[in-house]
C-alpha cells in the first residue's frame, strides 16, 4: 500500500507509525458547497462528512490508495457504507474504504473483535509484530514529549461539547481576549492517547486493550460530567464553552450531568446547543459577550 | 395533566379502518398482555428486562423472563398522549430539544418521576436492560436509563459488515453463515452466553438450548405463514389488507414470537388474507395507486396510511414490518439454534438502514409488489433512522417508482399535522403524475 489517511476516533497510531505510510485524517472544508454529497447524506450527518464525500466524488483522495474508517464514531461507520455502496455501483471512484471495528462494550468478547480486526489491518499495512513494537516504542515517545509541552500552555476558556471542526471557535475565544483551549475533531483523532504497553507478547493486543478503553470518541463509556471538569481543572480554565451542533447526537445526553458538574465546580458555562455546525450562526457574538462577563 | 396541557397536546392523528377479525383479536391480545405483563413485573414483582426492539428476545423467552421492550413501551406511552409531557421534561431537565427521540421515551418517563401520571405508575427496576449499540445515541440513552432505576445496561455490539450482498434477503435463511459473516455470528453468540449468565445469576432462572432450537422452530412456523401471506399480498390484485392492519398482525404476534398463540395468530392471519384474495376483496374499494412506506410506523396516526383510500384509489401496499418476516427471521436451525438466532439479530437493524442492503431489498420489494409511488418517513433528529435513504430513493427513482420524502418523527406528534401530511402525498401522487 502506498499512502492511505483515517477518518474517525480511536485510531492505532502505533501501527500507523510503524507502516510509516500514513498521511493523517483526511481533511476537510466545511464551508465549501458538497452537491453531490447532498444527495447522498441526509440532514444528520456533519458537516465534515459533506466536505469528505465531495471530495471523494470530486477526486480530491485519488492519490490515496486507502482510508481507514472506524466504528468508533456513528457519522464515521456509515459514511464506510455509503462510500462502499458509491464505489461498487460506480457513481464514485477513489481510495478504497477500509473498516477498522473498533468495539467498546468492554466485555472479552469486544477486545477480541477488537484484536482480530487490527489483526486484518496489520496484514493489509504489511507490518510485522517487531514492526509494530517499533511503532509503539516510537508512538510512545512522541506522546511523552506532547505530554511535557501541553504542560506549558496555559488556556483559560476550554471549548468542550462536540469537536470542533477546525480552529474557528477557538479563533472566536481568541478574539474575545482569552486564550482558547479543547481539541477540533482532526486533532481528537490524531491525539495518540495514553501510552501502549511496550514488550508484551502481543502488540496488537496491547495496542487493542488501549483502544478499547479510550475515552476519546462518543462510544467511550466514561463519565463525562467528572471528565469535563477534571479537564478544566487541569488547564485552570476559567471557564467554558460546551458547543453542540444541530447534527450532534451523542454527547447531548451528558449535558444535564455536564452543567451540573460545571455549576458544582463554580466553572461558568455557556451552553449552545443546536448550533450551525460551521459557526455561522453568531455564537462568535455569544461567545465574546459570555467572556466579558466571566472577566467582569 | 391538567385539561389544558392535554388539549395542547392533542394528536391530529386518525383512527385506522380495520377489515380483519383478527386484527381486533390481535389487539385484545396484547391489550390482555399488558395487563398480565403489568401483574407479574409491578404487582408480582417478578425479575424482567427492559430490551430494545433488536435484540435476542427468544433468549427471556426460553427463560420465562418477562421482557418490556423499548419500542413497545414507547407506543404504550405515546397511546396515552404523555409523549410531548415527557419530551418536555426532558428539556426541562437540560437535554437538547433535539434529542433523538425514539429510543427515549421511555428514559423520559423514568426521569419525570411522576408516578401519577406514568403509565402502570411507572416501571419497577429491571434485571437488566439490553440494546445493541446500532447509533451514537443508545447507549448513552440506556445507560442513562440504567442508572436512573438502578440497574445495569448490557450493551451488544453492531459490528461492523463487511461482507455486502445486496441479494442478502434471498440467501438469509439457508446461507446465514456467509451472508452475516461467521466472525459476526461467533461475536454475537459469545455476548448471548454472557447475558445468559448474568440472567441465570440475577433471577435463579435456566436457559435450556433445547428450548431454544424448538423456539426457533416454532418462530419458524409463524414468520412462515406471514411470509406466505406477505408474497400473497405483493401478488394481489387489489391489495387484500392495508399496511394499517399488515403491521399489528405481524408486530404484535412477533412480541409473542414462537409461542403457541403467537403461530396461531400468524397462521390465522394468512388465511384470512388468502380468504379475502380469493374473494376479490381489497383494502379499497376501487384501488388504482399502490404505495410503499419507508421508515417506522407513525404510530400517532395510523389513519393516515388509508386517508387517501377513497379518494384516490390510493392503497399503502407495502411496509416493512410484514415482508420483513421472511428474510429477518426465517432460519434453517441446522442443528446450531445460538449461531442462527444470532444471525437473526446481528443485523436486525443494518439491512433496514445501510446501503447496500436497504436498498438493494427496497428496489426488490418494490418490483415484487407492484409499487407505483413510494413515501419515506426522514425523522428529522434520527441519523440512524435516516441513514440509507436517500440512496434507497435515488435506487427506486431509477427503477421508475417516484419517491417522496416527507420530514416528520414516527413517535413525536408535536410535527405532525395529519390534514397537511395527506394534502403532501396527494399533491406528489398529482404531480408525479400517479394519480
Amino acid at each position: 500500500m502506498t499512502m492511505f489517511a483515517y477518518l474517525g476516533p480511536d485510531m492505532p497510531h502505533d501501527l500507523f507509525a510503524a507502516s510509516g505510510r500514513c498521511g493523517g485524517a483526511v481533511g476537510w472544508i466545511i464551508d465549501r458547497a458538497t452537491p453531490d454529497a447532498d444527495r447522498w447524506l441526509e440532514s444528520k450527518f456533519p458537516l465534515w462528512t459533506r466536505s469528505v464525500l465531495q471530495d471523494w466524488a470530486d477526486g480530491a483522495l485519488d492519490h490515496l490508495e486507502a482510508v481507514v474508517f472506524t466504528r468508533a464514531d456513528d457519522s464515521a461507520q456509515r459514511l464506510y457504507y455509503y462510500v462502499c455502496e458509491l464505489r461498487a455501483n460506480g457513481t464514485i471512484q477513489g481510495p478504497e474504504p477500509l473498516m477498522l471495528d473498533i468495539a467498546k462494550a468492554g466485555r472479552a468478547s469486544s477486545l477480541a473483535r477488537t484484536v482480530a480486526s487490527l489483526r486484518a489491518l496489520q496484514g493489509r499495512l504489511g507490518v510485522d509484530d517487531a514492526a509494530l513494537e517499533a511503532g509503539i516504542a516510537a508512538t510512545n515517545a512522541v506522546r511523552a514529549a506532547q505530554a511535557a509541552a501541553m504542560d506549558e500552555a496555559a488556556p483559560l476558556c476550554l471549548i468542550a461539547g462536540t469537536p470542533a471542526p477546525d480552529d474557528r471557535l477557538r479563533a472566536m475565544v481568541r478574539a474575545a481576549g482569552w486564550a482558547a483551549a479543547g481539541q477540533s475533531l482532526t486533532e481528537l483523532w490524531a491525539d495518540l492517547g495514553q501510552p501502549v504497553e511496550q514488550g508484551s507478547s502481543d502488540p496488537v493486543l496491547a495496542v487493542a486493550r488501549n483502544l478499547v478503553a479510550s475515552a476519546q470518541g462518543p462510544r467511550a463509556f466514561v463519565d463525562r460530567g467528572a471528565g469535563l471538569v477534571a479537564q478544566a481543572q487541569a488547564l485552570k480554565a476559567r471557564a467554558v464553552v460546551l458547543w453542540l451542533p444541530e447534527e450532534e447526537e451523542a454527547l447531548g445526553w451528558h449535558l444535564p450531568v455536564q452543567i451540573a458538574a460545571l455549576t458544582l465546580a463554580g466553572l461558568p458555562h455557556l451552553v449552545l446547543t443546536r448550533r450551525d455546525g460551521a459557526g455561522r450562526d453568531g455564537v462568535d457574538a455569544e461567545i465574546a459577550a459570555f467572556l466579558q462577563g466571566v472577566a467582569a | 395533566m391538567s385539561a389544558a396541557e392535554k388539549t395542547a397536546a392533542a394528536p391530529s392523528g386518525q383512527r385506522s379502518r380495520k377489515l380483519l377479525a383478527c386484527t381486533a383479536e390481535a389487539n385484545a391480545y396484547q391489550k390482555a398482555f399488558g395487563i398480565e405483563l403489568r401483574r407479574r413485573v409491578v404487582e408480582e414483582g417478578e425479575p424482567f428486562a427492559i430490551v430494545q426492539a433488536d435484540t435476542p428476545h427468544e433468549i427471556f423467552h426460553v427463560m420465562d423472563i418477562p421482557i418490556i421492550t423499548n419500542q413497545w413501551w414507547s407506543a404504550y406511552i405515546s397511546a396515552k398522549q404523555l409523549s410531548n409531557r415527557y419530551f418536555d421534561v426532558m428539556v426541562e431537565k437540560g437535554y437538547p430539544k433535539n434529542s433523538c427521540k425514539y429510543c427515549s421515551l421511555g428514559l423520559a418517563c423514568t426521569l419525570a418521576n411522576d408516578p401519577s401520571t406514568a403509565p402502570w405508575g411507572g416501571l419497577p427496576t429491571p434485571t437488566v436492560l439490553v440494546a445493541r449499540m446500532t447509533c451514537d445515541c443508545i447507549q448513552h440513552v440506556f445507560g442513562q436509563w440504567a442508572q436512573a432505576m438502578g440497574t445495569e445496561f448490557f450493551a451488544m455490539e453492531a459490528p461492523a459488515w463487511e461482507h455486502k450482498d445486496p441479494q442478502w434477503f434471498a440467501k438469509s435463511r439457508g446461507d446465514w453463515e456467509n451472508v452475516y459473516d461467521a466472525d459476526r455470528i461467533a461475536m454475537m453468540v459469545a455476548e448471548m452466553r454472557d447475558l445468559i449468565t448474568l440472567l441465570e445469576n440475577r433471577t435463579g432462572r435456566k436457559f435450556d438450548e433445547a428450548k431454544l432450537h424448538h423456539l426457533m422452530e416454532r418462530i419458524n412456523e409463524q414468520e412462515g405463514y406471514i411470509w406466505e401471506a406477505a408474497q400473497a399480498i405483493g401478488n394481489a390484485r387489489p391489495c387484500p389488507v392495508s399496511i394499517a392492519e399488515q403491521m399489528p398482525n405481524t408486530m404484535i404476534p412477533q412480541w409473542h414470537r414462537g409461542s403457541d398463540w403467537a403461530v396461531a395468530h400468524a397462521k390465522k392471519f394468512r388465511d384470512q388474507v388468502m380468504e379475502r384474495i380469493a374473494s376479490g376483496a381489497g383494502a379499497a374499494a376501487n384501488e388504482k395507486i399502490r404505495l410503499m412506506w419507508i421508515g417506522a410506523g407513525v404510530w400517532h396516526d395510523p389513519g393516515f396510511y388509508q386517508a387517501l383510500e377513497e379518494k384516490l384509489g390510493a392503497v399503502f401496499v407495502w411496509s416493512m414490518y410484514m415482508p420483513f418476516a421472511g428474510p429477518a427471521y426465517l432460519r434453517d436451525v441446522q442443528g446450531r439454534p445460538m449461531d442462527a438466532l444470532a444471525s437473526r439479530v446481528c443485523s436486525m437493524n443494518e439491512v433496514l438502514h445501510l446501503p447496500p442492503w436497504m436498498n438493494g431489498w427496497m428496489v426488490s420489494e418494490a418490483e415484487r409488489c407492484g409499487i407505483d409511488a413510494c413515501v419515506v418517513l426522514l425523522p428529522p433528529d434520527n441519523r440512524l433512522s435516516q441513514s440509507g435513504t436517500k440512496i434507497t430513493a435515488a435506487a427506486l427513482e431509477a427503477a421508475g417508482v417516484p419517491v417522496l420524502m416527507i420530514d416528520a418523527d414516527m413517535v413525536d406528534a408535536k410535527n405532525w399535522d395529519h390534514a397537511k401530511m395527506v394534502g403532501m402525498v396527494d399533491s406528489f401522487l398529482h404531480q408525479r403524475g400517479v394519480a
